[in-house]
């Protein structure tokens, strides 16, 4: 069977929207929001093949799944952090609960673990984290020992425990990360093992349409066909191969949470009427609370899009894309329910509003699948090895390109990224010159100016190309425009913390060099017109979100 | 039995906005959906289907974003369909539509049974659906809110004022479809609108299904859209609560505010 074209991704999320829209009113996600619980019924109808089968994207057509490519995969997420960010935490525990098996499992594993995930409709928990091993699981405490039978081991007998498990409580089945004598393993681990049981439900600040939970394994014996892959020691390499992947998904889930909650908020400034007209006509309101939310979506979708694209080709990898995607997304979707609830004012504030709950919920997107702070030194690690090995040629580099693509398309802010590249090479350059890493907070702010820039690159070459990223709303003039705004405010945000921070740990360094270096007045310079076209992406949102 | 639904893609009404000043449909981001009626006729074309092993063939004309809507049909379940797409056909009004889809129907051939939608909600007229029983010289049942087959016959009920009708026709037949207003339409899972892929969508020109241009576009078509505008906003009602004689007395007193009554 051909892969999924764009059609039927698009059919498939109208399915999900239609099922969504019959079936999972507000008031049915307030109530179980208060209840702090887990729509159990729902989760099993988005699993039924005759109703939406949404967990067949995760398994492989020769196990009778629909082998979705990551494309469509981080827009059913995107999709269903819409509807409700823990439903779709429900849904992504299984997504994220199969992958040591869709990256490790032997082909007789995938056939017997993913059919019965296909067609019992089986809810799965992805068991890592650890009270001491969160995105460090060297620290892992789980230990797996063997069970051997005439000089054999014929199976492991866990013992441990682990905490915050999505899925905790209601799965069927789960993965298991565990110390074996040959080093950190998975395993797979049946509800009903005896001596495997699940605390109780989290009463989270967020999410709460998600079951959270510990387990407990207690010499949970498994035989040794449950070792995913059937050789020890490959847990870790089988949890990296996927962080890439398993990030963009939760990229895609603060893009749309922040986008739902901005959605409803310029909703209600269309209808709300303050000193003689809707407040979405008001400039002030738009171009603070609304508009920059708006840019920074589209930005970041151009960057998820892109980096779904590469995986297509690359299957697994791609760590650092996939940790700046996380933090630019989730982030950005945080903030934008932040100021969607300011936006509403006092409605904003109740639980009358979804945007209330959306704040809560989207607040685990920059936690879970690594922190803010893990996903910035990831970044920071993965590129200043780059910046090292080209002798501070990486960013000057992709610099040069943006000149080129400014001088072919002067429209959508190529000047200001490569602005932005030239500072965040220098700053970077001033950094291993003066030995400035030594501060774990420089690094952790480096791993944000760098995700800053690269999103903006990725934007501004898209907008060049004329690409309209899918499941955008913007033709390509607003898209441009967007483009351009965006660029300037990373170049401007890239250039002035960077000074920032070198001024900040370096007291020899001179201030009017490092400071004409970075060309801050060159990149201040770009922002003649920057309102305009705030006021013009404003406008457009006006006209698309009319009622 | 050999089903043909007519369908046709239209802009999501419950979005679109007239601009007041030029009479233009602001189409900006607003999403194309399937006519809900129909969606609401291909259902009733896939149960007859379930019941008798018809095959359901899906037939409409535009451009070629238009696939989508025939996706979502043969996702449902749908066997074939057939796209009609040509600049030729751009701008026929409701008559050089109907003589495309007949002419076409033709060339499919073999039909028992024609379904349409009661109208497309893009404008409202309800007259392709009668137009392609012209011209195919067949009879047509309008305005039916459900429909059995069997055999070589239909049985269908018909709204008409104030109640409904109890119909039975022999085939072939033209059946136009409305929806009950409790109607929740139909979508198909995931792996049904994978499986949409490997089925048969024909794109047929003019040419192909040998239709007279004469009688196409805006050449063929006998009526024009002279402007489009919204109704004009109504001032809003003020509404009153009390005891009847509070309200009769009330009522007196505004007419009389009004210079209604002296």
């Amino acid at each position: 069977m051909a892969k999924n074209d764009l059609t039927t991704r698009n059919l498939m999320l109208d399915s999900l929207k239609q099922y969504a829209k019959n079936r999972i009113s507000f008031n049915f996600i307030r109530e179980h929001d208060a209840k702090n619980e887990i729509p159990l019924d729902i989760l099993k109808e988005m699993y039924d093949h005759n109703i939406l089968g949404v967990h067949l994207l995760l398994i492989p057509e020769e196990y009778g799944g629909l082998g979705g490519q990551t494309t469509e995969i981080y827009r059913i997420c995107e999709q269903l952090a819409r509807i409700d960010l823990g439903i779709a935490t429900g849904v992504f525990a299984t997504f994220l609960g199969s992958d040591p098996l869709n990256v490790g499992g032997t082909p007789e594993q995938k056939a017997k673990w993913f059919k019965k995930i296909a067609h019992e409709n089986k809810l799965v928990a992805y068991g890592a984290t650890e009270a001491d091993a969160g995105s460090d699981l060297v620290s892992l405490r789980t230990r797996a020992e063997h069970v051997v039978k005439d000089g054999k081991v014929v199976g492991y007998k866990i013992t441990g425990s682990k905490m915050w498990i999505s899925n905790g409580g209601v799965a069927d089945i789960y993965t298991v990360l565990a110390l074996a004598p040959g080093g950190p393993s998975w395993f797979i681990v049946e509800k009903g093992t005896p001596g495997f049981t699940q605390d109780a439900h989290e009463d989270k600040h967020g999410i709460r349409l998600s079951n959270t939970a510990g387990l407990s394994f207690d010499e949970v014996y498994v035989p040794a066909e449950n070792l995913i892959g059937l050789k020890e020691g490959q847990g870790f390499l089988q949890a990296q191969a996927v962080f890439g992947y398993t990030r963009l998904m939760v990229a895609a889930f603060g893009l749309g949470g922040g986008e739902e909650a901005v959605e409803t908020a310029l909703e209600y400034a269309g209808q709300r009427i303050q000193a003689g007209g809707p407040l979405s006509q008001k400039q002030g309101f738009m171009l603070k609370l609304i508009t920059p939310h708006y840019v920074r979506f589209e930005a970041a979708r151009a960057y998820i899009d892109w980096t779904a694209k590469q995986l297509e080709v690359n299957n697994h990898g791609l760590a650092t894309e996939g940790a700046i995607a996380k933090l630019y997304a989730t982030e950005s979707g945080n903030k934008a329910a932040e100021d969607a609830i300011q936006a509403m004012g006092g409605f904003g504030y109740t639980k009358e509003f979804a945007v209330e709950k959306i704040k809560r919920d989207v607040k685990i997107t920059c936690i879970y699948e690594g922190t803010s702070e893990v996903l910035e030194m990831t970044i920071f690690r993965g590129r200043w090895q780059e910046h090292l090995k080209s002798r501070g040629q990486y960013y000057l580099s992709q610099a040069a390109e943006f000149d080129t693509i400014h001088a072919q398309n002067p429209n959508v802010g190529a000047d200001s990224v490569a602005l932005g590249f030239r500072a965040l090479a220098r700053v970077l350059e001033d950094c291993r010159a003066n030995k400035l890493t030594r501060h774990q907070y420089v690094t952790f702010m480096l791993g944000d100016l760098i995700s800053e820039m690269e999103v903006a690159a990725v934007f501004t070459r898209e907008c060049a190309n004329k690409r309209v990223t899918e499941g955008s709303r913007f033709d390509i003039a607003t898209l441009s425009t967007m483009a351009r705004v965006n660029a300037r405010q990373s170049a401007f945000k890239t250039a002035s913390e960077g000074l920032r921070l070198i001024l900040g740990t370096c007291p020899t360094i001179n201030t009017a060099e490092v400071s004409q270096a970075v060309n801050l007045v060159g990149i201040e310079d770009k922002m003649r017109g920057l309102i305009d076209d705030m006021d013009t992406v404003s406008a457009k949102l006006r006209e698309i979100f009319k009622k | 039995m050999n089903i043909i639904v007519c369908i046709k893609q239209v802009p999501d009404s419950t979005q679109v906005k007239v601009d007041p000043k030029t009479g233009t449909l602001i189409r900006a981001g607003v999403p194309s959906i399937l006519n809900p009626y129909d969606h609401f006729a291909l259902e009733r074309a896939l149960d007859i289907k379930a019941k008798t092993g018809a095959k359901v063939t899906l037939l409409s004309m535009g451009p070629n974003q238009a696939t989508a809507v025939l996706r979502l049909g043969l996702a449902l379940g749908a066997d074939e369909g057939v796209l009609l797409s040509d600049r030729a056909f751009a701008g026929s009004d409701t008559w050089a539509t109907s003589y495309a889809l007949a002419t076409a129907i033709k060339k499919i051939g073999g039909y028992d049974l024609i379904l349409c939608g009661q109208m497309a909600i893009d404008g409202d007229t309800a007259q392709t659906g009668p137009g392609i029983a012209y011209h195919l010289n067949i009879p047509q049942i309008t305005f039916c809110e459900s429909i059995d087959a069997s055999g070589n016959q239909v049985v269908v009920k018909k709204l008409i004022e104030g109640g409904h009708q109890i119909l039975e026709a022999d085939l072939p037949v033209l059946v136009t479809m409305t929806m009950p207003p409790d109607y929740v339409a139909k979508y198909p899972s995931f792996m049904a609108a994978h499986k949409a892929q490997d089925k048969t969508i024909h794109t047929w020109t003019a040419a192909d299904i040998g239709a007279d241009p004469s009688k196409l576009g805006l050449n063929g078509s006998p009526t024009r859209v002279d402007r489009i505008f919204p109704p004009p906003a109504r001032a809003k009602g003020e509404m009153f609560s009390g005891s009847a004689v509070e309200l009769a007395n009330k009522f007196v007193e505004i007419l009389k505010k009004e210079s209604v009554l002296k």
